[in-house]
C-alpha cells in the first residue's frame, strides 16, 4: 500500500519536473549585466509561475516554484516521531552543508521544508534535463530508506549499550 | 529522413546565423564570442572568432545581400561586422540600453535592424551615412516586461515582437530619410513607434514570433504549450490558438504560407498546417522518436518501468539501450532554440537549420517529406 502511494507521488513529481524544467538563459531585468535565477529573486512578478504543491498525506509534501531561469525543489520528509526528527534534521543539515559538491542544492532549505533543490538554466545546459529529474526522484526513493535505516541502528544501538550497562547488576 | 546533417559544434549553442552562400555559419558556443565555421570538404573548419562582447551573444543575424552580421548581447551592446579582406571589423552600434539585449534581425531591405531588450524597449537602427555610423530609435513605454523576439514584416516597417508579459505587438518602424512613404497606407500608420496591434491570448510568456511570406498571417508561441496564428493583422485580426501536449516551443519557422514548423523543450520539431478552410493544426513531429510503449508506464507493468529508471540514475550513462519514455529522436539532445531558414528569402525555403542547448546544428530538408509537400 505504502509502496503504490510512493510510486504515484513520485511519477506525479516527475511529471510535473519535466514540464517545470524548461528554463532558459535570462538576464535579470532589474540590475544591469547581471544573471540571478529569479525563482530566489522574486522580484519581477511577471517572470514567476504559480508553485505547485504535491502531498502525498499531511507529513510528506513537495513544493515547486519556477520561474522563467530557475526552479527550486522543496521537499518535506516523513517524520513519525521525535527520533526520526531528530535523525531527518541531522541527515538533511550534514547533506545541504555540502552543497557545493552536490550542485542543485540549497544550504539552507526554503521555509517550512527539510531540503531543496534549486536548478538552473546552467545546470540544464550543462546537464541532461531527465538525469536531474531522475536524481531528484532518485533522492526522495532513498531518503526514507536512509531515515528507517539510521533509526534502526540507532535503537539497535542502544539496545546494546543498555544490555552492556544493565549486566553489572546481575 | 528529414534531417540531412547534423554537427556538434561546441557544448552549447545560443543562436546561430548561416552566409548568403550558406557555405558558413556563425553561432555563439555559450559564451562571448562569435565562431564562424567554413565547410571545408566534408569538414567544418573554426575560420574566424569574433570576440568583442563582454558577455554572452543572444542574437546573430546575418544579412543575405550585404554580408554583414549583426549581434547583441547581454553587456547592452550590439557590434555590426563588416568582412574588410579577411578580417570582420566591428562597428559599435550606440543603442542606449541599460539592459541586457535578447534578441536582433535585419530587416527585409537589410537598412534597417530591430533589437528586443530586457529593459522592456525595442531599438530600431539605422544606418546614418553623414556621420558614418549606426543610429538607434528606441521604442518606449509599450511593452510590460522583456522583449524576447522580434520580427519583420516584408515590407520592411512593421515590427511584430514578443515578451515575457505575454502579449504579442505590431508596431510601424518608418523612419523619414531611411524608408519611402506608401501613399497606399494612412499618415497615422507611418508614425515611429505607432502600436498598430496589440494581441494578448496567452496567459504565459510569448516567443518566437514570424510573420508569413506574404505578411498575411502572423504566428507566435506561448509558454503554455500554444501556439497561436493570426490572420489579417490589422485592426480586426482573426486569431486561431492550438494547443498540443507536449513541453512548449521556443520558435517557429514559416516554410510556406501554410505551413509551419516549431522547435522547443522536445527537441523534435513540430510542424502545423492550416488545411482548405484556413483552420490551423498539428500534423505530426518532424525527428524520429523513439517512445517506450506507453503502456509499460503505468499499471502492472509499473514497478519494472520504475525499476529500468532505477537503474539507470543509479548507475549514470551505462544504460544506453534503456530509455526513459521521454526520450526523442536522436538529432537534438537538449531544447532546441532557434530555428533559421536557409535559401532565399521567398516563399517556399525546404531547408532549414535548427541548433539547440546540446551544442549541435542541424539541417533539414522537407524534400523527403511528401506528406508534407503537399500541404
Amino acid at each position: 500500500m505504502g509502496s503504490t502511494t510512493l510510486r504515484l507521488y513520485l511519477t506525479c513529481i516527475r511529471n510535473t519536473l519535466d514540464a517545470a524544467m524548461c528554463l532558459q538563459n535570462f538576464p535579470c531585468q532589474e540590475v544591469e549585466r547581471h544573471n540571478k535565477p529569479e525563482v530566489e529573486l522574486k522580484t519581477s512578478p511577471e517572470l514567476l509561475l504559480n508553485p505547485v504543491l504535491i502531498c502525498r498525506n499531511e507529513a510528506e509534501k513537495c513544493l515547486i516554484e519556477t520561474s522563467i531561469n530557475s526552479l527550486t525543489i522543496s521537499l518535506k520528509v516523513k517524520q513519525a516521531d521525535e527520533l526520526e526528527n531528530i535523525l531527518t534534521k541531522k541527515f538533511l543539515r550534514f547533506l545541504s552543508m555540502r552543497a557545493e559538491a552536490f550542485q542543485v542544492l540549497r544550504r539552507k532549505p526554503v521555509q517550512g521544508y527539510d531540503i531543496s533543490f534549486p536548478i538552473t538554466n546552467y545546470h540544464c545546459e550543462e546537464m541532461q534535463k531527465q538525469k536531474l529529474i531522475d536524481f531528484i526522484v532518485q533522492f526522495m526513493e532513498d531518503i526514507e530508506k536512509e531515515i528507517s535505516e539510521l533509526k534502526m541502528s540507532v535503537n539497535t544501538r542502544g539496545r546494546l549499550v543498555a544490555t552492556e550497562f544493565l549486566k553489572q547488576f546481575i | 529522413m528529414a534531417v540531412m546533417s547534423v554537427h556538434q559544434f561546441a557544448q552549447c549553442i545560443t543562436c546561430h546565423a548561416w552566409s548568403p552562400d550558406q557555405s558558413m555559419v556563425a553561432f555563439c558556443p555559450n559564451n562571448n564570442e562569435v565562431h564562424i565555421y567554413r565547410l571545408v570538404e566534408d569538414k567544418w573548419e573554426k575560420v574566424h572568432v569574433l570576440q568583442k562582447h563582454d558577455q554572452v551573444i543572444s542574437g546573430i543575424d546575418w544579412s543575405a545581400r550585404s554580408n554583414r552580421i549583426v549581434t547583441s548581447s547581454h553587456d547592452r551592446n550590439s557590434y555590426v561586422w563588416n568582412l574588410e579582406g579577411s578580417e570582420w571589423v566591428p562597428t559599435l552600434v550606440i543603442l542606449r540600453l541599460n539592459r541586457a539585449a535578447l534578441c536582433v534581425q535585419w530587416s527585409p531591405k537589410e537598412n534597417k535592424f530591430a533589437v528586443g531588450s530586457g529593459a522592456k524597449t525595442v531599438c530600431i537602427c539605422y544606418y546614418e551615412q553623414e556621420n558614418n555610423w549606426w543610429v538607434s530609435k528606441l521604442i518606449r513605454k509599450r511593452h510590460d516586461s522583456s522583449v524576447t523576439s522580434v520580427s519583420w514584416h516584408p515590407d520592411n516597417i512593421l515590427l511584430a515582437t514578443t515578451s515575457t508579459d505575454g502579449k504579442c505587438r505590431v508596431f510601424s518602424t518608418f523612419i523619414k530619410g531611411v524608408d519611402a512613404k506608401d501613399s497606399k497606407k494612412s499618415t497615422s500608420d507611418m508614425k515611429f513607434g505607432e502600436l498598430i496591434v496589440q494581441l494578448d491570448l496567452s496567459s504565459s510568456w510569448t516567443f518566437g514570433v514570424k510573420w508569413s511570406p506574404s505578411g498575411n498571417t502572423l504566428a507566435y508561441v506561448g509558454h503554455n504549450s500554444m501556439i497561436y496564428f493570426v490572420d489579417d493583422v490589422g485592426p480586426s485580426p482573426l486569431a486561431q490558438n492550438v494547443v498540443f501536449r507536449d513541453l512548449p516551443l521556443r520558435d517557429v519557422l514559416f516554410v510556406s504560407e501554410r505551413t509551419v514548423i516549431g522547435v522547443g523543450y522536445d527537441c523534435n520539431p513540430m510542424v502545423f498546417a492550416a488545411d482548405e478552410r484556413g483552420v490551423w493544426g498539428f500534423v505530426r513531429y518532424l525527428g524520429e522518436r523513439k517512445t517506450v510503449s506507453s503502456g509499460s508506464r503505468y499499471g502492472s507493468q509499473f514497478s519494472e518501468a520504475f525499476g529500468k529508471f532505477y537503474g539507470q540514475s543509479k548507475y549514470g550513462v551505462g544504460n544506453d539501450a534503456v530509455e526513459t519514455s521521454k526520450t526523442r529522436g536522436a538529432v537534438h539532445d537538449n531544447c532546441i532554440n532557434s530555428i533559421i531558414p536557409l535559401g532565399e528569402h521567398g516563399t517556399l525555403t525546404r531547408r532549414f537549420s535548427t541548433s539547440g542547448l546540446d551544442g549541435r546544428i542541424a539541417v533539414w530538408d522537407l524534400e523527403n517529406e511528401q506528406d508534407l509537400l503537399e500541404l
